[in-house]
């Protein structure tokens, strides 16, 4: 009988890196969405509020990992979709190459704007 | 992008299509459809935290406008993508390790049904304030 889940992806060095910063998600998600939005009257905080709960360490620590787990897993994602396109080895390098550097702006940007916010 | 045949285009869409297709292509496009839906959450995300450079005006009133509505009807929209891409994601990972894989269809339809369950609650929680 033919299986009709066949389509799915076979394992790959970056689909254990997308199944760990997976995982990694779904408990950091978890947590941002408990500290953001549960915790905070009427789910949002203006701002004095945001940078109070910037300031404090283990949010800081919380928000920083997420943003990094986040992005490696959206450009691994990105990733997976693209090379759908049937790419050559150098333009499979390329695009692995290009997506590191979005994900490290999009974490150098998130650390900036949270620098900027703190202080 | 240039040096891209147009079938290989055709080739790589063919996901998106699930016309016909069994559960699991089903399965498959969703998680793909919201996993492009979040990476484009996580660009506007970043986009609307950046009115925090701009100052307490311009976030309080940003705050105000994230409590009407239909701007709560969108945070159900991100919600349900996060769930039906995180718990779809947990059965990809689970088959991945061979776990569950010939239970696939019945985990599917489980997760999927949690899903729908906890977004109902979330949902109820998020327009009950």
């Amino acid at each position: 009988m033919e299986n009709p889940f066949a389509q799915e992806p076979r394992a790959s060095s970056s689909w254990l890196w997308q199944v760990i910063t997976g995982v990694g998600l779904v408990l950091l998600l978890g947590l941002h969405f408990i500290a953001n939005h549960f915790i905070a009257k009427g789910g949002l905080r203006d701002f004095a509020d945001v940078v109070a709960y910037l300031r404090s360490p283990i949010i800081l620590v919380l928000e920083v990992l997420f943003l990094v787990v986040v992005a490696t897993h959206a450009m691994l994602g990105m990733r997976a979709l693209l090379l759908d396109f049937g790419l050559s080895e150098r333009a499979e390098r390329r695009l692995s190459q290009a997506l590191t550097a979005v994900g490290v702006l999009t974490v150098g940007y998130g650390l900036w704007l949270t620098w900027v916010i703190i202080h | 992008m240039a040096n891209l045949e147009y079938p290989k285009v055709r080739r790589a869409g063919r996901w998106f299509d699930v016309r016909r297709r069994k559960l699991g292509m089903w399965a498959y496009a969703l998680n793909r459809i919201t996993g492009i839906g979040l990476v484009v959450y996580l660009y506007l995300h970043l986009a609307v935290l950046s009115l925090l450079l701009r100052g307490p005006r311009s976030w309080d009133s940003f705050v105000s406008l994230a409590r009407a509505p239909y701007f709560l009807a969108l945070d159900v929209i991100l919600l349900a993508g996060i769930l039906i891409h995180g718990l779809n994601g947990l059965r990809v990972t689970l088959t991945g390790f061979d776990v569950g894989v010939k239970a696939q269809k019945a985990l599917f339809g489980a997760l999927m049904l949690v899903a729908v369950v906890a977004l109902g609650v979330a949902a109820l929680m998020i327009f009950g304030g």
